[in-house]
């Protein structure tokens, strides 16, 4: 949903009403999937990590702590430093490590949480205790298995034989783990399975959604038993939630939960009357002599034999089980939807607060036309309750999504969006079979975005007339607003500049080398730079050198910023909360500087004829 | 078909009028395609040509640019299997292409770019930014070119932006939007020629004269051809806001002139702009009637009336002597929407150009966006249609265009003269025919200069032909025209001419001539001018005829009977539907550049609110078509209302 709201507002800002209108049908169509767990209302809780309190029977290799670092080079090591809101598993030689089981149990439910992997390190989330979502070092891997991180664990089956025991495991769509070291964000959307009164099980559980590191890897995945690994062979309703701790350093925090485990309403009694022509709201509809009258059991446009301009005016009841705040929103395609509760009508984009019991419910439906598909149906998120739909089926939309992969080095220029900062105009977008990427800003002689996983999705450029914006598909980290690399300063204290009036910036393009990899060339202050970048061959990201002649003296370059930059080695930095390594190798000698600038950080180094850093992440 | 003709023809013989024009149907005249052969190029499956620049190697061998952003080296591109190669890829949106030197010139969105194979792998390996331009990031900020200077210098154009509430209003967010630019030939400098421009899509180098065609849309009444020379201004004020940077070749200010042709920037109760639309039986302005206080501004040499000839004109390109036979030495256009190519001959009059603008040759599988010579004096032909649609529903598509070596019977060009034109045809004319003034008509209009979305044709008039002297070859007809108006175009039709050898008609009858100067000089002296008129004849004939039955036969008038409205059928609204251009975006079943009549059919407009909807359309009911419909109040309301009725009678 969230990628789809940029799509649209940035094709709203620059198209004509057309296509933004065009758009905003599309958006609604979206809307209305299987479930937007983005938008229940349940109370997130954030699990209290100043102590132990939401976990049972902890053992020794688990602790509370306030940082935790990997020591490069060393597997399964974290160096902890006092305090709280990090839950960190530390098994070793003699601290075995042991599973952590939470002290309440869950059903459905939405849990989102930032961990951390130490280096070669394995761990797992298991819903239920029963269904792993594997966490692993997976860094620079470019085939992800079941077996890596964000994979869906597999099964097993011990009578089959060696080599044909896993089964039913599913790898992450793409592979976009960070390195270890740093902080990974997981957000998983699971429906428990169901069962009848007899205890038999009527429906599997599910994977409804998985997102890692902003990047969606499963969707809507049916899993029909429990993981290798699980507590029991059996499923069950409710189980605890459980982290892997025997296999591998781990840490998490901010971990929050959703639990949706109410009662849904039901919209019960539908009965109908159809009349010709569009809905006015100035006919008293309980006066005019309908087409058509009848009930229906689910919710639909197609109640009557018209099919042109016409007006379905449903009544009916919704039985409410939980009282609370609910949001009720129409998704009406081919016409207009509109919906009034106990008589009175529901703004406040669907938000009501209902009692328990039976709440009588009017819907209209009013046909515009012939275009569209006629579709009536509802969104009802409620306390407790997860968002679901009830109608016709939807129509998907008929844009073919545009895909560009990198399965060889592939250049591709575009505009580039950069959050508060508008759009790169001269991007230049370079992708690699290794899985990672980045965009390189030619008004700028700067690196704006890496990412890993897949390379650029081109719709919004390719398909109609496009806006000439590009997206990258996979875990984007984004390196700042666009400033210069170089600039040339009085003194280590000065302004970083701004624009480039005096600078005499003029790019030049770029080179391709024998493996269609660009080096970048322009001229500032005077001075031929030279900016190869390449991503290193582990896949672990990116490393650029800067090369300059004619140096007129004065030059720094700029090599990162952020709300935090930790120096946690001989020319290593941790920059924006653990977001990416950045690792000095050249400086000519030249000695890095951290510095405040307006409320941020930023990573300096005069520039002394070449220059060279990785970007790792 | 000729039976049906001749069969009408008996019917019909003693009603007609125009009894001159009848033999024309016993013989069939050729078309367009009857001399020049629209061929494909083989490409390997899968190979996405959108092309959007073309360019011919010293070697023969052909360059593509893409929308996508790939450049293709076509070797052999005239044989039978054309060879591929992908020379460069990843550039943004390319809408050019030309060699110099050993190396590919291309506009992208942001820059020119250099593209050189300095390893000679069939690849380039340097991809050089010559110069770069700003952009704000909108999606229309396209750039066309290069054009080379016979000096080695770059000539590159830019698209303005749109407004984000007013997205009808064309804005310049950046420096040289709306403007074209000059790069000297080492890339070193760019100096800010002309501005003015709105979309354009199609520049021109004609005997080392820049030329460039535009588009309707806001100020832009139709499209047409214009002469940029340094300093100009064009039309559109959008890029006016540079003017005031030092090295801007003009001084000319939006202020002054938002001054003298009033903005319309109007908002409605809730403070909202309101997008202007066309004013029916308003007070207007005329871009040339603004020559007089706005002297920086150019009108075109030759307008390329909206609908008619195109309604998104592109690339102009000159025919070298020797290709296409007698129209070696004048101008192709090409129209991404029709999917067309016209034909235009300029002249220079009182040291300006104008010239006429013919129909030449449609049909082409997407929209003409770019056209290059073959060394064969074939024409390749690069298309696109991808979001905005086209009479050819392809969405992309390279093609070629070949002439059969049989000569059309067509006007080879239109001279004006003081006191008329003089018309060349490429074939001797039939002198009864041509000597016949009723085979000559000449209407002349002009568009309002607003910032509404296009105009209607507006000042329309008749201009009578007084006489005609066909020359002693037969291959020159001047006529002697009344009401010749300075600016306007006049189209001269000839339906009546017929070819000496086989009495064809001409393939294109009309022809639209930008007037913008009358040529000083010797009137037609009216000895051995012919001032007959077979029309006048049998109308004199047939009104003394009705007199005797008058005299004879009492009236025996019926009264009316109130008949339901006629419903017409395709067939009658046909001539309609051409006259007034609907059929230039609408299509009775399928989604051209509008939607089809049949969907329109859907909406039940009643036909009444059709007829309103013609003179002022409501784009923004019709959510997934690019191109907005431009009001045509000259539509009269008796054919209006016929058309609705055909529409409507397809639901």
């Amino acid at each position: 949903m969230k990628s789809m709201s940029i799509l649209l507002s940035m094709v709203l800002r620059s198209k004509s009403n057309f296509f933004g209108r065009s758009m905003i049908g599309l958006l609604c169509a979206c809307g209305a999937g299987l479930a937007i767990p983005q938008q229940a209302m349940a109370q997130a809780k954030q699990l209290p990590l100043q102590d132990f309190s939401s976990f049972k029977d902890v053992g020794k290799s688990w602790q509370i702590v306030g940082d935790v670092n990997t020591e490069q080079g060393k597997a399964n090591a974290f160096k902890t430093a006092g305090g709280t809101g990090i839950l960190v598993n530390l098994p070793g030689k003699k601290v075995h490590g042991q599973d952590l089981f939470s002290n309440f149990e869950h059903g459905d439910l939405d849990l989102e949480l930032d961990y951390m992997m130490a280096e070669g390190a394995n761990s797992g989330i298991y819903l239920q205790g029963r269904y792993e979502l594997q966490l692993l070092d997976s860094w620079g891997v470019t085939s992800p298995k079941p077996g890596d991180n964000g994979g869906i664990y597999e099964r097993w089956d011990d009578s089959k034989p060696e080599g044909k025991k896993g089964y039913q495991g599913y790898a992450p769509r793409q592979n976009v783990s960070k390195a270890p070291g740093l902080w990974q964000h997981l957000k998983v959307s699971f429906q428990a399975p169901r069962f009848d009164v007899a205890g038999k099980k009527i429906e599997n559980a599910k994977m409804l959604r998985v997102e890692l590191n902003g990047v969606l890897i499963h969707e809507n995945i049916e899993l029909m038993g429990a993981t290798r690994g699980a507590i029991g062979g059996n499923e069950v309703a409710s189980g605890p939630l459980r982290i892997q701790g025997d296999h591998g350093a781990v840490a998490f925090k901010n971990i929050s939960l959703k639990q949706f485990d109410k009662q849904r309403p039901e919209l019960t009694g539908l009965e109908f009357k159809a009349y010709k022509g569009r809905y006015n709201r100035d006919n008293d509809y309980t006066k005019l002599k309908p087409e058509a009258a009848g009930t229906v059991k689910t919710l639909t446009a197609n109640a009557s034999h018209l099919s042109q301009e016409y007006t379905l005016v449903y009544k009916g009841t919704l039985n409410v089980k939980e009282a609370g705040e609910y949001t009720i929103e129409t998704n009406a395609q081919g016409g207009q939807g509109i919906i009034t509760l106990d008589g009175k009508p529901v703004s406040n984009r669907g938000r009501v607060t209902l009692p328990a019991g039976n709440v009588p419910v009017g819907l209209i439906y009013s046909r515009s036309g012939d275009w569209g598909n006629p579709t009536l149906g509802l969104n009802i998120t409620g306390p407790g309750i997860r968002t679901f739909y009830v109608g016709d089926v939807i129509t998907p939309d008929d844009t073919d999504p545009i895909i560009v992969d990198a399965s060889a080095n592939t250049i591709l220029r575009s505009f580039s969006d950069v959050p508060g900062y508008g759009k790169v105009t001269h991007a230049v977008s370079v992708g690699s079979p290794l899985q990672v990427h980045y965009t390189y800003d030619l008004d700028h002689g700067m690196v704006v975005q890496v990412w890993r996983g897949s390379f650029l999705e081109t719709t919004p450029m390719w398909h109609d007339r496009g806006n000439g914006t590009s997206r990258p598909q996979g875990a984007l980290q984004r390196l700042g607003k666009p400033f210069f690399t170089l600039g040339k300063l009085a003194n280590e204290q000065a302004t970083w500049v701004a624009d480039s009036t005096g600078s005499g910036y003029r790019p030049k393009g770029y080179v391709l080398d024998e493996q269609d990899r660009p080096t970048f060339n322009y001229f500032i202050f005077g001075a031929t730079v030279s900016d190869k970048v390449r991503v290193t061959e582990n896949g672990h990201g990116i490393s650029r050198e800067i090369s300059v002649s004619n140096d007129p003296g004065g030059l720094y370059a700029k090599l990162a910023e952020g709300a935090q930059i930790e120096s946690i080695g001989k020319d290593l930095y941790l920059v924006d909360g653990k977001a990416y390594f950045l690792q000095l190798q050249e400086t000519s000698g030249a000695k890095p500087i951290v510095r405040d600038a307006a409320g941020v950080k930023e990573l300096i180094v005069p520039v002394r004829g070449k220059l060279s850093y990785s970007i790792l992440f | 078909m000729k039976n049906i003709f001749r069969k009408a023809a008996c019917y019909l013989l003693p009603l007609a009028a125009t009894i001159t024009q009848l033999p024309a149907f016993a013989q069939e005249t050729p078309k367009e395609e009857d001399y020049f052969r629209i061929m494909k190029l083989s490409a390997p499956e899968g190979t996405l040509l959108e092309v959007g620049g073309l360019t011919v190697l010293p070697n023969g061998d052909l360059g593509v640019s893409t929308r996508r952003g790939d450049v293709f080296i076509v070797e052999n591109p005239t044989s039978n299997r054309p060879f591929f190669r992908k020379f460069a890829s990843g550039l943004h949106e390319i809408l050019g292409l030309a060699w110099k030197d050993g190396a590919l010139y291309c506009a992208q969105r942001g820059e020119l770019t250099k593209l050189v194979d300095t390893n000679m792998d069939g690849k380039a390996d340097v991809y050089e930014t010559v110069y770069a331009w700003p952009l704000s990031g909108h999606y229309h900020e396209y750039s066309f070119g290069p054009k080379l200077a016979p000096d080695g210098s770059f000539f590159v154009s830019g698209n303005v932006a749109f407004g984000n509430e007013e997205w009808w209003r064309g804005e310049s967010r950046v420096p040289w939007r709306g403007w074209m630019m000059h790069i000297s030939a080492d890339g070193s400098s760019m100096e800010p020629w002309a501005t003015g421009m709105r979309s354009p899509c199609g520049l021109g180098m004609i005997n080392g004269e820049l030329f460039y065609s535009e588009n309707q849309g806001d100020y832009m009444g139709s499209g047409g051809v214009w002469h940029v020379k340094k300093g100009s201004f064009v039309g559109h004020p959008a890029g006016l806001k540079w003017t005031g940077l030092p090295n801007s070749p003009l001084k000319l200010t939006a202020e002054q002139f938002n001054a003298q042709v009033d903005e319309r920037k109007v908002k409605n109760e809730q403070g909202r702009y309101i997008k202007p639309e066309n004013v029916i039986d308003e007070k207007f302005q005329i871009m040339f009637e603004l020559k007089k206080t706005i002297p920086e501004l150019r009108t075109p040499a030759v307008w390329l009336p909206h609908g008619v000839l195109g309604i998104s004109n592109s690339e102009i390109l000159a025919i070298p002597e020797g290709n296409f036979g007698p129209f070696g030495g004048q101008v192709l256009v090409g129209d991404q929407g029709q999917s067309k190519i016209m034909r235009v001959v300029m002249e220079q009059v009182k040291g300006e150009y104008q010239g006429v603008a013919f129909d030449f040759r449609q049909g082409f599988q997407s929209g003409v966006l770019r056209m290059a010579w073959a060394p064969d004096g074939s024409l390749f032909v690069g298309e696109t249609n991808r979001g905005w649609g086209s009479a050819g529903d392809a969405n992309e598509g390279l093609q070629r265009l070949a002439w059969n070596n049989r000569i059309p019977f067509e006007m080879k060009t239109i001279k004006a003269m003081p006191d008329g034109f003089e018309i060349e045809f490429t074939l001797p004319v039939d002198k009864k025919s041509a000597e016949d003034l009723a085979s000559y008509e000449v209407e002349s209009f002009i568009y309002k200069y607003h910032p509404v979305y296009g105009s209607p044709t507006v000042n329309n008039q008749k201009c009578e032909v007084k006489g005609v002297k066909v020359s002693e070859d037969g291959l020159k007809a001047r006529i002697i025209v009344d009401n010749l108006r300075q600016y306007y175009i006049h189209n001269v039709t000839l339906n009546g001419v017929r070819a000496a050898d086989m009495y064809y008609s001409l393939v294109h009858p009309t022809g639209y001539y930008t007037l913008n100067n009358i040529p000083d000089g010797a009137k037609l002296a009216m000895t051995g001018v012919s001032t007959r008129n077979s029309e006048k004849e049998a109308a004199a004939k047939a009104k003394a005829e009705a007199a005797k039955v008058k005299a004879t036969k009492p009236a025996t008038a019926k009264p009316d009977v109130a008949a339901a409205p006629k419903v017409y059928t395709y067939e009658e609204v046909k001539p309609l539907l051409a006259k007034y251009t609907c059929a230039a975006c609408h299509n009775a079943d399928k989604k051209q550049v509008g939607p089809a009549f049949k969907e329109i059919a859907k909406r039940r407009y009643s036909n009444d609110n059709i007829v309103k909807l013609i003179w002022n359309p409501k784009p923004e009911n019709w959510t997934g078509y690019a191109t907005e419909m431009p009001p045509m109040p000259q539509v009269p309301r008796a054919d209006a209302l016929k058309i609705a009725s055909y529409i409507n009678s397809l639901r």
